[in-house]
């Protein structure tokens, strides 16, 4: 076995040879992150624990079918996020999606203020928070993924369904778009600012 | 790190690792604090990028260990019962040693015994089982009593066990959702807590015997021929190894024997015939907890001469007490309980291995 494997891919392949030890600490990594992900399909905690927990019996299960050389992460999210869009759609709740994995990505970010400086960085960063959470879904979910999971474009597509390039648009949308909002609005606030003062 | 020079978007800087720990975490490698000022159209570069970051944040809301452990569990059950089902077992499929006996009667009663004696050269572990006990193993706590006197164990469920010497007894810490089991090698007194929703199982040797709440006495040495039933109070299922035969009925002043080698099931219809029987009961087993006007002191005499036990109470407090109460048939905890709910005045009890502490204001 590669010894510079991440440690991961490592316990995934000890898991396709049947290492029961490895499965239960693949599961203690990724459970939580998992979940928090799930949610932001769907508020049912429970049902979103079901749905992970039979994404990995199922891995258990079919261990010997398993893809020797995965990105684990990307698989799991991806696995995760097919469960709970079958799931979603055979409960009704999304009536206009068209297609069988079309969830809506709905999570909101935040601002982290305990490290702005000052008052006028903190309306900057709080009106561009306000512009990120207005993105569509998908681009949202992009972003998510990179910036709070790590994951390159390749394993974003995958996750999304989507091919490499797509992904890669969605990711630049959402900053450029940003950017030209923030400038407008910038500016608009900036004027505002000098007639009150 | 020299690639940093090159960047001409936020989106560069967002996309490396460092900077994004650096901005988040004020993890002050690579100084990027002092490279950033190097130039000012950098520095407006790297605000708008910290900017962007501390608007992307996100609560962390991470499941507490406990939780995921128990997801695990979860997890792992849902496994096992799919592999159950598909693998390897059949429709009416039992491990060789056991076959089930169904029969419940709800009778109160004088002590009776039935002693069976059974051969068996480990702790029962059929085929069926070996999944859960696999899952549980881990785990089970082990308490075997090595020690001259029998040995008081307290379970999740407010049940009691008197352990004898020699005798080991494997539970859970907390028990199942659906029912509750233990596992006895050796000899073991059991006042169980009611609980119909959970019926307690003891596996001891070839036998399993089911209750929901009762107080009886079984004894499964593996270096004995037959396996010992003795019960005393209530309901009792005795079910033999692996069988679809219905299962005995233990009624007051009957028995069953079980010989290990054979699993054959003899009835006893008087267990006072029985000649051995009388001298090997436990304390517990000969003491009367039917209490008319006695003192209160004395009904504490008489559960520590039973469990083997040191209770510590506020005797001046609690001189002029005097209690009528039926405590046969009840676990220690509940035992004490009702001791402590009949005092009155905020009495309460603590127990701590083999001390029982009793806090009172008295009985007025």
């Amino acid at each position: 076995m590669d010894a510079n494997l991440p440690i991961d891919e490592h316990l995934w392949l000890r898991l396709i040879e049947g290492d029961e030890v490895a499965f239960t600490q693949l599961f203690q990594r990724h459970y939580s992150t998992l979940v928090s992900y799930g949610k932001s399909f769907i508020k049912d905690t429970d049902r979103v624990q079901d749905c992970i927990q039979d994404v990995f019996v199922d891995i258990w299960l079919y261990r010997c079918s398993l893809n020797h050389s995965v990105s684990v992460k990307a698989y799991l999210f991806s696995s995760v996020r097919k469960r709970i869009a079958r799931f979603y759609t055979r409960d009704h709740i999304f009536r206009h999606t068209t297609s069988l994995n079309d969830v809506e990505f709905s999570i909101t970010f935040t601002v982290e203020d305990r490290l702005i400086a000052n008052e006028e960085t903190a309306v900057r960063i709080y009106q561009l928070n306000r512009q990120i959470n207005s993105l569509p879904p998908r681009q949202k979910e992009a972003l998510f993924l990179k910036y709070h999971q790590g994951l390159n474009t390749e394993q974003i597509a995958e996750i999304l369904n989507i091919n490499y390039q797509s992904a890669n648009n969605l990711l630049h949308r959402a900053l450029v778009q940003l950017r030209r909002e923030l400038k407008g609005n910038v500016s608009l606030l900036l004027l505002l600012f000098s007639e009150l003062v | 790190m020299q690639q940093r020079n090159q960047y001409q978007s936020v989106e560069n800087f967002l996309n490396d690792e460092s900077f994004r720990k650096w901005v988040l975490e004020g993890q002050g490698n690579h100084e990027w604090e002092e490279w950033a000022l190097e130039n000012t159209q950098r520095a407006k570069l790297v605000e708008e990028a910290r900017e962007w970051l501390l608007a992307l944040h996100l609560p962390n809301e991470t499941i507490s260990l406990v939780d995921v452990q128990l997801a695990l569990q979860h997890t792992w059950n849902k496994i096992r019962a799919i592999e159950d089902t598909s693998g390897k077992a059949k429709t009416h499929f039992r491990p060789l040693f056991w076959w089930r006996v169904t029969a419940s009667v709800l009778l109160v009663s004088t002590l009776l015994g039935v002693i069976y004696r059974m051969q068996s050269d480990t702790l029962p572990e059929p085929q069926q089982k070996t999944h859960s006990m696999a899952e549980q193993t881990s785990a089970l706590v082990e308490k075997k009593n090595i020690t001259g006197h029998p040995l008081l164990i307290m379970l999740a469920d407010g049940s009691s066990v008197l352990l004898q010497p020699n005798s080991t007894l494997r539970y859970p810490p907390v028990f199942e959702e659906k029912e509750r089991k233990v596992y006895l090698s050796g000899d073991g007194f059991f006042e169980i807590s009611k609980d119909s929703e959970k019926p307690f199982f003891v596996y001891a040797n070839e036998l399993v015997t089911k209750v929901v709440g009762t107080s009886f006495r079984i004894k499964a040495f593996s270096d004995q021929k037959n396996v010992e039933v003795v019960v005393r109070t209530g309901k009792v299922n005795v079910s033999a190894g692996n069988s679809d035969q219905e299962g005995l009925l233990l009624l007051p002043n009957q028995g069953v024997r079980l010989a290990r080698q054979s699993l054959v099931f003899e009835k006893i219809e008087d267990l006072t015939k029985e000649k051995n029987h009388s001298q090997e009961l436990s304390n517990i087993e000969r003491l009367s907890f039917e209490f008319t006007d006695v003192p209160v002191s004395q009904i504490f005499k008489t559960i520590e001469q039973a469990y083997l036990v040191k209770i510590d109470f506020p005797a001046e407090k609690l001189a002029n007490c005097y209690l009528t109460t039926s405590l046969s048939d009840q676990p220690l905890s509940e035992k004490l309980k009702i001791i402590c709910e009949s005092l009155g005045g905020r009495t309460t009890y603590a127990i701590n291995e083999n001390k029982i502490t009793i806090h009172s204001s008295g009985c007025n």
